[in-house]
């Protein structure tokens, strides 16, 4: 058994190790671009503005709406068609690959960019109203309004919604896997295929994960406890 | 699931069927799972091998054409095809009628019939019947041996692997209760474990897992089942517009067999001769 996860040319110890760093670079750019669309769209939301109030609607019905695997599906397969196609519009025959981590980030983060786009408006709308109005009144323009008396609040209440968006990430990023990226999952059915050990390698993909799981909530936690100095809160987790 | 891959297949066939860049075959992207050992799988160090990978590496030789090799999870191997991702599909793919409806296949290059496996302390494991049962002949001997399979196995859970030619064979012949899986190992399991009173899949694969410690007491069944919907056996995956590569492809199917490179690489890889 420990040969099996010996590094080197011998065991599949660093192909996994490798496959757990793929998972970690995917779910953290997903989880970022996934922010900054909730931002936007969270924007779009509040706004006085039907048309984009109704865009904002549309995108989080449909993708909160629809399975994961099919959006992956979509853009990865229906991606580099739609490229190909357009190309060949131009005098281009030949196959355009697009990038399996390109394409798994996209997608993958427009799936968390629905999530967050709910948790981020629910956080802007739980800040009291008195907040934006002593802003005003103390005279500041809309960016520091925002950034140094909003945002801190947001953060504060974002948080623990962001923190759940980043695990149901860390595991949409497993159906990646039919893309061939090679994850923690493609990574696992690799090796079980090869060596017919499947219970071996599929729990090593289970620690692989509590094991990213684990060391990610530490990190919730101490921003959750940065952004709350001066509140009283019982301790997250 | 499977009804999707296909939707989705067929709708990136027919607006995108553009995707073969033809004529010039001096360079051919071969695409497999590499999870299937010993047909293709991975080394410790992360190379392809196997059976497939030998084989293909001698028919580039005789098309002297210069070959790569692309990974592709088994979910989506054909959709990746006909968008182009690459020419061939090499990947222990039987040849049926239901495939060919979104591809098209060379001939086959190597064929193996599918068997029922059970545990040794099964009351199956002493189920006798004639030895062979091909579906291209549907005389009396085929549906008295297709009987007497339902009868041994009569309320039993019967695994399969998803989107494969033994599902379909299980949904048109056995009235027991079939249970479909994603992989073969997750069958392996559920059958040492006793969830399954019985698996149909292709021999090799089966005698791989026998040789495990977990499926030290797995045995064998009934008759060898071919013909039919099982298909023609294994063959090469090609888009339906590229039919000069499966030409290509069909020559040195033909001299492979015909000179004994296929049998040497099976015997090699398998054990026994699976040259069609």
């Amino acid at each position: 058994m420990t040969e099996l996860f010996s590094l080197g040319s011998e065991g599949w110890g660093d192909e996994m190790l490798r496959g757990a760093l793929m998972t970690v670079l995917v779910s953290a750019s997903s989880l970022l671009l996934g922010i900054v669309i909730g931002i936007i769209f969270a924007a779009c939301k509040l706004s006085n503005i039907f048309l984009l109030k109704l865009i904002a609607n549309i995108y989080t019905t449909i993708i909160r709406g629809i399975p994961e695997l099919l959006v992956i599906y979509l853009l990865f397969f229906g991606g580099s068609g739609a490229v190909m196609y357009v190309a060949k519009i131009f005098g281009y025959n030949g196959y355009i690959e697009l990038n399996a981590f390109t394409i798994g980030t996209i997608a993958v983060g427009a799936i968390s960019g629905a999530y967050s786009t709910e948790v981020i408006r629910g956080a802007v709308n739980a800040v009291p109203k008195g907040q934006f109005e002593a802003g005003k009144t103390l005279g500041l323009k809309p960016y520091p309004l925002n950034m140094m008396v909003i945002f801190p609040q947001v953060a504060r209440i974002a948080l623990p919604g962001i923190g759940n968006v980043w695990q149901i990430t860390l595991k949409d990023t497993a159906l990646i896997s039919v893309t061939g990226l090679v994850e923690i999952m493609r990574q696992s059915r690799i090796a079980a295929g090869s060596t017919h050990e499947p219970f071996i390698f599929y729990t090593a993909a289970i620690i692989l994960y509590l094991l990213i799981t684990r060391l990610s909530n530490i990190f919730f936690d101490k921003a959750e406890k940065k952004y709350s100095q001066g509140f009283v809160t019982r301790s997250a987790s | 699931m499977r009804n999707l891959k296909i939707i989705l297949a067929f709708l990136i066939s027919f607006s995108f069927s553009s995707a073969a860049i033809a004529g010039d075959w001096s360079k051919i992207r071969i695409g497999t799972e590499g999870a299937y050992e010993p047909w293709n799988f991975t080394d410790a160090s992360g190379n392809l091998v196997g059976a497939e990978l030998d084989l293909a590496r001698d028919l580039c030789d005789r098309m002297n054409a210069e070959c790569t090799f692309v990974q592709q999870d088994w979910d989506g191997i054909i959709p990746a095809l006909v968008n182009g991702k690459y020419d061939v599909i090499m990947a222990g793919m039987s040849v049926t009628d239901e495939r060919k409806k979104t591809i098209s296949f060379s001939k086959a290059y190597m064929t193996e019939p599918a068997r029922f496996f059970t545990l040794n302390n099964s009351p199956l494991s002493t189920f006798s019947s004639a030895k062979n049962l091909n579906l291209d002949d549907d005389g009396s001997a085929t549906s008295g041996t297709i009987s007497a399979l339902n009868n041994a196995m009569k309320g039993m859970n019967v695994g399969v692997t998803v989107a494969t030619i033994h599902e379909d064979f299980a949904n048109k012949y056995l009235d027991s209760n079939v249970k479909v899986y994603p992989t073969q190992d997750e069958m392996n399991l559920d059958l040492a474990a006793g969830r399954i009173d019985a698996m149909l899949c292709d021999v090799g694969t089966a005698e791989a897992f026998m040789e495990t410690s977990g499926g030290s007491n797995v045995v064998t069944f009934g008759p060898n089942v071919f013909g039919g919907l099982l298909g023609e056996g294994v063959g090469a995956g090609i888009r339906q517009g590229d039919a000069d590569l499966k030409a290509m492809f069909d020559k040195a199917i033909a001299d492979a067999a015909a000179d004994g490179t296929i049998s040497k690489i099976s015997m090699q890889w398998f054990g026994k001769d699976l040259a069609p």
